[in-house]
């Protein structure tokens, strides 16, 4: 009697031990597994806000000497803005703020082709500082791909900058 | 004779005149050219909405040297003070013991795959996915300043496995 109980434990024992084992085992696998598969992260903001940054990009210029940044946000209400950072041109005449439909607009073409098509923003604030810009709704900004800050008396592109997914 | 030249360079001057008046005003209207020396400044605060964010500080986009690289990566501030990078459409390849470093923008080591000796960095802690978005504090300590790049490290191969140069935002 007490033999079948001792036999029987062991048994138990055994069988317990081989079931622990297995997942080990497989725990093993997938650690190798590990290499091959991805491991995805979606960590949120720290604190998560209302508004998004949509794009952003930086000027340059070549004939009149541009530089600065050039990001769009979405507001909580959905309204785009764009809000030029660090920005600086030269002053002159007529100059506005609008995006292009192209990638970007090259440097050693000064002057826009008339063929891009134009969506106006608005006339330029100052030449020197932060500055916002509202963009109209449904404004597609796939489409739209560069903000040009934009001399309309002379059709001249002081400066660009190509936005990119922020 | 003489009254006759006199009268002569007076209607010279008055058509001068009428001439180029006009053109210098429309010469100055089109040109502008005292606002060669006049700046407008303007400093326009955030958008609403945007003022309790954390703010970016820094931002680059991640290329690949000894794997595929892809992806954002961005220093913010927080409302606290505190700094953190985010990753944002982040892909790399997975790998063993891969690290978030910041390291100096100007090393020469970056260009490379593999760094012989070691990358002067600061630690920011094991790669949390090969994908997705993610954040690693700062140290406190950090110096932005001085390090202005960030890469993607395996640390058993010293393989760099992409690199971020960051701009200011």
């Amino acid at each position: 009697m007490i033999r079948t109980i001792k036999a029987s434990l062991a048994f138990a024992a055994l069988t317990g031990a081989f079931l622990l084992q297995a997942p080990l085992h497989a725990q093993d696998g997938m650690k190798q597994d590990a290499m091959k598969k991805d491991k995805m992260q979606d960590d949120k903001m720290t604190h998560e806000g209302m508004a998004k940054t949509l794009l952003t990009g930086k000027f340059h210029g070549k004939v009149h000497a541009t530089s600065g940044r050039a990001t769009v946000y979405q507001e909580a209400d959905g309204k785009l803005v764009l809000r030029l950072t660090n920005f600086k041109t030269s002053n002159g005449p007529d100059v506005h703020v609008i995006l292009v439909a192209t990638m970007d607009a090259g440097d050693d073409a000064n002057f826009l082709k008339s063929n891009t098509e134009r969506l106006e923003l608005g006339k330029l604030k100052g030449n020197e500082g932060d500055q916002n810009y509202e963009i109209p709704a449904g404004t597609d900004l796939m489409k739209f791909r560069t903000v040009s800050v934009y001399c309309e008396r002379f059709n001249a592109n002081f400066g660009a900058a190509p936005l990119e997914k922020f | 004779m003489n009254e006759n030249g006199k009268a002569w360079l007076s209607r010279k001057k008055i058509i001068l005149s009428l001439i180029g008046i006009p053109v210098l005003v429309v010469g100055w209207w089109a040109f502008r050219p005292e606002k060669l020396f006049i700046n407008q400044k303007v400093s326009e605060a955030a958008p609403v909405s945007l003022s309790s964010e954390p703010e970016a500080l820094y931002t680059g986009k991640l290329a690949g040297n000894a794997h595929q690289t892809s992806g954002r990566a961005t220093i913010y501030k927080s409302s606290d003070g505190k700094k953190y990078l985010r990753l944002t459409d982040f892909m790399t390849s997975n790998g063993p013991d891969v690290h978030v470093l910041l390291v100096r923008a100007e090393d020469k080591a970056l260009e490379q795959e593999i760094v012989k000796g070691d990358l002067d960095h600061v630690e920011l802690g094991a790669l949390k996915g090969n994908q997705g978005d993610q954040n690693y504090d700062l140290p406190a300590t950090a110096d932005l300043n001085q390090y202005q790049a960030v890469v993607i490290y395996c640390e058993r191969f010293h393989a760099i496995f992409g690199v971020a140069r960051l701009e200011k935002f």
